[in-house]
């Protein structure tokens, strides 16, 4: 029997979907560029059965992997569970088995020891095969055909570390994913295993090292010749497992540490930089200038997220979970061990941001991320009533003139975190940008494409789904030429 | 505005619920059967301008009922009555 009775939030368009689908030939508005050869592949989590702990973190949730096919001005709708150990054990027992976000000592007895991974945060397309990433775990490979479930991955034996970061990174320029594993070693541990592996998917260097401290390793920056760390104040330990909490807390008195590793260097040559307490959650880029290591990224004030609380005990900071482009510039030439940081755009944006993917680890100009306009007009009437909590567009902020375009979605809608493809040798930023919409007031999921050089006009095309797909993590766009699709 | 009369919502809605109670009253009434056909021409009405939550919206029933959205829609009323913190539980990032 399930029961999502004690979730009162659940109700609406945030109630659990717990379906998978085929939609054969989408309902489309405007046209679909016929450029667009490939597909935009989603990961995002829904509850197979509600939370165990009423204040699990909404990161736990099964991981849901669903796919937009564009082929020839078509679009074709597939969305599965990511079927882990863990979902077929609750599967089969007909509930919810697995307890707080990483914490196995909140788990039910007869799921000890199973990898309780939900794989629900990014897909990756690398070496002509699909994967789903969640950072307590290996990559799970995913037939691109079916969006079937086929296991574990770990690199022909060769990648150590018993996690994958969700935010590897794949050098434009020589193809290889710089990739890195946190509490690499078991749960709790300092561990990180950094690695390179070539664009067939081997393994070819692998660096090992510890964090001044366990805590959240979720992004990175990569350039020509760094790789850049930041970890910040959300903290965990064995002992606050052990109290059956949720695996992060938040530290307000944590610095923000940053590592500069070099691409061909050893752990001996980390240069280890300190800043005011900070979220680097997610990166835009980054660039080597000389003596000079710069990453842009949307960084929050303090911590984004409620479901890690603070562990003095004060209340979550509303105030805090903002987050601003902003460029922090370390000087490998310097003495001590302090970074700038420059605020970049004045108004907070979704920490979702992405760049054109040619540029990354190069000198770029454009970033793109969600925001709300709260100018823009929302109708409650037909809605609901968000309370101004909807991000109803998509900006291109131009990072050398300081200038910025927007998409708006409409007045029922908001954004999920947006994607960049870029046209087939067209200049950087030229292109598409999409992303799924929620539609308030038709219950439905729309996946909207614009042109990114004239994102005023609005959509080029609109790809309709009858139903509320899955609330996304990350979304991918993937070429045909990188992967057998259907 | 050429010939057209300014009507205030609050009378408007008081015109049209007193010729709803008229129509009831005659059906109602003894020999209503002599009056059901002109209560059917009567129920034919055109299209009017009404309101849902002080905005306007063309009723084309023409009766002036409350509007009930249908299935599916204001399906953020759900967001409405959480906390910051309550919503960025339920959804950090959709």
């Amino acid at each position: 029997m399930v029961d999502f009775s004690n979730h009162p939030e659940m109700k609406g368009f945030f109630a659990a979907t717990r379906f998978e689908a085929d939609v054969y030939d989408c309902e489309v508005t405007g046209k679909i560029p016929s450029d667009l050869n490939g597909a935009f592949v989603r990961l995002g989590g829904d509850w197979l059965y509600p939370p165990k702990f009423e204040d699990d973190s909404p990161f736990s949730m099964d991981g849901y992997i669903n796919m937009f096919r564009f082929k020839n001005g078509i679009v074709d709708y597939k969305g599965r569970w990511v079927k882990t150990p863990r979902f077929k054990a609750d599967m089969a027992a007909r509930r919810q088995l697995f307890g707080k976000y990483r914490n196995p000592f909140t788990d039910d007895p007869s799921v000890h020891n199973l990898d309780r991974s939900v794989q629900n945060t990014t897909p990756l397309c690398f070496a002509g095969k699909l994967f789903t990433l969640k950072e307590d775990s290996l990559p799970y490979e995913i037939d691109p055909k079916t969006l079937d479930t086929i296991g574990p991955y770990d690199f022909h034996g060769k990648y150590k570390s018993l996690t994958f970061t969700a935010h590897p990174k794949v050098d434009p320029v020589t193809g290889e994913m710089i990739c890195y594993g946190y509490e690499a070693t078991g749960l709790e541990s300092r561990d990180v295993f950094l690695y390179t592996i070539d664009k067939t998917g081997h393994v070819t260097r692998e660096i090992r090292f510890q964090v001044p401290y366990v805590a959240m390793v979720h992004d990175i920056g990569l350039t020509q010749k760094h790789v850049i760390i930041p970890i910040f104040g959300f903290v965990s330990s064995m002992e606050r497992l052990k109290e059956g909490k949720v695996h992060w807390g938040w530290d307000n008195t944590k610095p923000s540490y940053v590592a500069i590793v070099p691409r061909d260097g050893e752990a001996k040559d980390i240069r280890w930089f300190k800043g005011p307490s900070r979220a680097t959650v997610h990166t835009l880029n980054a660039r080597t200038e000389g003596e000079k290591v710069i990453l842009e990224a949307a960084i929050y004030d303090g911590n984004p997220f409620p479901f890690f609380p603070p562990i003095d005990g004060s209340p979550w900071d509303p105030t805090k979970a903002r987050a601003y482009i902003r460029r922090n510039t370390f000087n490998l030439a310097s003495k001590d061990d302090g970074f700038t940081e420059d605020k970049l755009f004045e108004m907070n944006v979704s920490d979702l941001g992405r760049v054109d993917d040619r540029y990354l680890s190069l000198p770029y100009r454009y970033a793109f991320t969600a925001y709300a306009d709260k100018q823009r007009p929302f109708a409650e009437w037909k809605a609901g009533n968000m309370g101004g909590r909807v991000n109803n567009c998509y900006g291109r902020f131009d990072l050398s003139t300081g200038k910025m375009s927007s998409y708006f979605a409409g007045d029922t809608h908001s954004l999920q975190e947006v994607c960049f493809v870029p046209r087939k040798n067209g200049a950087e930023g030229e292109g598409y940008v999409m992303g799924v919409a929620s539609n308030y007031a038709e219950m439905r999921s729309e996946l909207v494409i614009a042109d990114a050089k004239h994102l005023e006009d609005g959509d080029v095309a609109r790809v309709i789904l009858p139903f509320r797909a899955t609330a996304q993590v990350h979304g991918r766009w993937m070429d045909e030429d990188e992967l057998p699709l259907a | 505005m050429g010939n057209r009369r300014m009507v205030t919502r609050r009378k408007f809605i008081g015109q049209v619920a007193a010729a709803g109670a008229g129509i009831a009253a005659l059906s109602l009434a003894p020999g209503a059967a002599v009056f059901a056909e002109a209560a059917n021409v009567a129920s034919v009405r055109k299209p009017i301008v009404s309101f849902h939550m002080d905005r306007p919206y063309v009723d084309w029933t023409g009766t002036a009922e409350p509007y009930y959205p249908p299935v599916g829609a204001r399906s953020a009323e759900a967001a409405s009555r959480l906390s910051e913190e309550a919503f960025r539980r339920m959804q950090c990032y959709a």
